[in-house]
């Protein structure tokens, strides 16, 4: 028999194979390879490649858009969203429209082709989150703005088009769907409780220990109860925060260690597979909502969504958390 | 300048990515399913599959024997079994219930054909007269509360390796929430404007004319204006109707006429991309379920069918917002569906 299980925050259901679990054996990953090439726009030396750098952080004396940097801010080069402009939304019979006002940056994380943000050292990886938080400040103080969202795709099968290391942040004059409806679901939460579900959640699976993958004294990382995806993991804060670019740099270090540790485990447990992750964070939109938390989602995409996900938004999840767990902690780093 | 637009119905913003438009070339179809030797969904190995729950078959054949036009079967591996008590409890703050539910598989053809566009428009109206003998079937049973009829073809959209073209039902105890944002998208605007969105989306759709597809035989084929991906379809019957299961015998035939069309229009402009397909109807309307909520349904809804080519796949921004990023705009791809040629 199989189980359904809902998420407590936006009430979705996922179906929950309790009984067979897939476990990563079973799970064929296209291993990953890096394409040798000498004209990646993203490595050091092929800096003219991309649009002028927006930020970097780069060893003194070196100049903008030359070599020598650690991390690289560039547009994107074919952004989903232009920054230039006017937001002007309108309406069009029944339906309504808006022109693509954003942002659309990408966060070149090492000058190496080959290196994946768990390859690098603690020290690199706090320097990338540092840029996540550097360029969400700076971009919240553009008004047209309602959300940030920082991702990454890793790997063709996640939607990665480019080999080389990178994440991406996009500015949008809108909040999207799923951060309204994980609004909603915490708000209520906690206007009728006066806590946040987050914070319950945190303590919960302390407690229950069945889900657990790590934590230190800043963070906790754990596979979602009603995930919707084999091996997702959660990357939260253990105190209640609304914003991730808020963080202090003792809390970047902090979750640089365990999301170093989360994702090299997911490497080696699952053989190296495509995954995304997204920063879920408060919107900018001026308003403080004292029920949400900010986390991070983290899905490896071993199995295709196919009609039945499209047409219900109802996930089937081959591998329970339960199980998952014991593989992550089990991989040998 | 890209273009962000909002779904009426529940909501949904998109990405209209205006000056990126690639063209249909731009996008490269999967590989196709391998061909199988041993197929069980074809004429002859009834015996390799679970025993039938329904077919439409000749007056003197018998079941699990040869002589079927469409035949539906359990699924061997089961999202949900239909066996046992729904039970529901918490967990904490963490709710749990029990998977009790149904999975089937309606085998479209007895020959080996993977793609339900190449059969005849006749034979898909069998196939329509499946999934609405079954809907009929499973909303007796007072533990579920909605039955999703959909089908994955090619690799890429998610089906199986088995090649011979099928289409699977699945009833399920909850409402997926999914369909419940568009229940109450319907609802809201009705309370508001008195009429179904989907009936003024219709009108406005002809009158525009830039995103139709297919209008014939009471039938309309549109792209959709806040499209999630590329090519995406929606089929509506121009007459309103909440629910598919009271479509008329001669209406079905329409339905497998503009199925075949429109699937294969995709096939020959798209060099035969994988796909899902999605029908959208009205959940069972037990009488023990809350009168309020159902009140307006008849009137609100509009049943219709969702096809998605599977050209593109999500990334990480797609899923971690739900909103979406569609490289090409629905009035292009409505153009070059309504150019390709179909005899």
């Amino acid at each position: 028999m199989t189980e359904l299980r809902r998420d407590p925050v936006v009430g979705r259901w996922v179906i929950m194979n309790v009984d067979n679990p897939l476990t990563p054996r079973d799970i064929h990953t296209p291993s990953h390879y890096y394409e040798e090439t000498s004209n990646c726009p993203f490595c050091f030396g092929n800096e003219y490649m991309t649009p002028p750098e927006i930020q970097a952080f780069r060893s003194p004396k070196t100049q903008p858009n030359s070599a020598g940097w650690q991390v690289r801010v560039v547009p994107n080069k074919f952004p989903a969203l232009q920054i230039e402009g006017k937001l002007d939304k309108r309406g069009m019979g029944i339906f309504d429209l808006s022109n693509g006002i954003g942002a659309h940056e990408v966060i070149i994380e090492t000058p190496y082709h080959s290196k994946d943000l768990p390859d690098l050292d603690q020290a690199e990886v706090e320097s990338v989150l540092r840029m996540y938080c550097q360029r969400s400040r700076d971009l919240q103080k553009d008004k047209r703005f309602k959300y940030i969202m920082i991702f990454k795709n890793y790997g063709t099968a996640a939607g990665a088009t480019l080999d080389h290391n990178h994440s991406q942040l996009i500015a949008l004059p809108m909040i999207p769907k799923n951060v309204i409806e994980e609004l909603t679901g915490s708000g209520e939460y906690y206007d009728f409780r006066e806590r946040c579900i987050f914070c319950d959640i945190i303590r919960q699976e302390l407690d229950e220990q069945e889900r657990v993958l790590m934590e230190n004294d800043d963070f906790i990382v754990f596979c979602p109860y009603a995930s919707r995806f084999p091996f997702e993991m959660w990357l939260m804060p253990k105190e209640h925060q609304l914003f991730f670019p808020e963080s202090s740099d003792e809390q970047l270090s902090s979750m640089a260690r365990i999301l170093k540790e989360s994702l090299m485990r997911m490497k080696k447990a699952l053989n190296d597979p495509p995954y995304n992750f997204i920063i879920h964070t408060s919107p900018v939109d001026g308003e403080e909502r004292q029920g949400y938390h900010w986390h991070m989602e983290i899905m490896p995409r071993l199995s295709r969504v196919a009609g039945f996900e499209w047409g219900t938004g109802f996930y089937v999840v081959p591998t329970p958390p339960e199980v998952a767990i014991k593989y992550l902690k089990e991989a040998v780093l | 300048m890209p273009e962000l637009r909002k779904d009426p119905v529940i909501g949904r913003w998109v990405i209209i990515a205006v000056e990126r438009s690639r063209r249909p070339k731009g996008f490269k179809a999967p590989a196709q399913t391998p061909q199988e030797d041993d197929c069980p969904f074809c004429e002859g190995k009834e015996a390799e599959t679970p025993p039938e729950i329904f077919a439409i078959r000749r007056e003197d054949s018998r079941p699990d024997e040869p002589g079927w036009d469409t035949r539906v079967i359990p699924s061997k591996s089961p999202f949900l079994r239909i066996e046992g008590k729904l039970n529901r409890h918490g967990r904490g703050l963490y709710d749990v219930m029990s998977g009790i539910g149904a999975h089937e598989v309606i085998i479209e053809t007895p020959t080996h054909t993977a793609n339900i566009a190449d059969l005849s428009e006749t034979q898909i109206a069998k196939t329509v007269t499946c999934w609405i003998d079954r809907f009929v079937d499973l909303s007796r049973d007072e533990r579920f509360k909605y039955v999703l009829v959909f089908k994955n073809y090619g690799l890429a959209s998610g089906a199986g390796r088995v090649y011979h073209s099928r289409s699977q039902i699945i009833a399920t105890p909850i409402t997926p929430k999914r369909v419940k944002e568009e229940l109450m998208g319907c609802k809201k605007y009705y309370d508001y404007h008195d009429r179904c969105v989907f009936c003024d989306l219709i009108r406005q759709e002809i009158d525009t004319k830039s995103r139709v597809v297919l209008d014939f035989d009471g039938f309309l084929a549109v792209t959709a204006f806040a499209s999630r991906f590329p090519f995406e379809i929606w089929i509506l019957p121009k007459e309103h109707n909440c629910d598919f299961s009271s479509m008329s015998v001669e209406k079905r035939l329409y339905l497998g006429k503009v199925i075949k069309k429109v699937l294969t229009k995709l096939k020959l402009g798209l060099d035969d991309p994988a796909y899902n397909f999605v029908l959208h109807t009205a959940p069972f309307r037990h009488k023990k379920a809350k009168a309020g909520y159902w009140k307006t349904i008849e009137d609100d809804y509009h049943w219709h069918l969702e096809i998605i080519p599977r050209l593109t796949s999500p990334a990480g921004f797609e899923w971690g917002t739900g909103f979406y990023i569609c490289p090409i705009t629905p009035e292009d791809a409505a153009q070059y569906l309504r150019e390709v040629e179909v005899s």
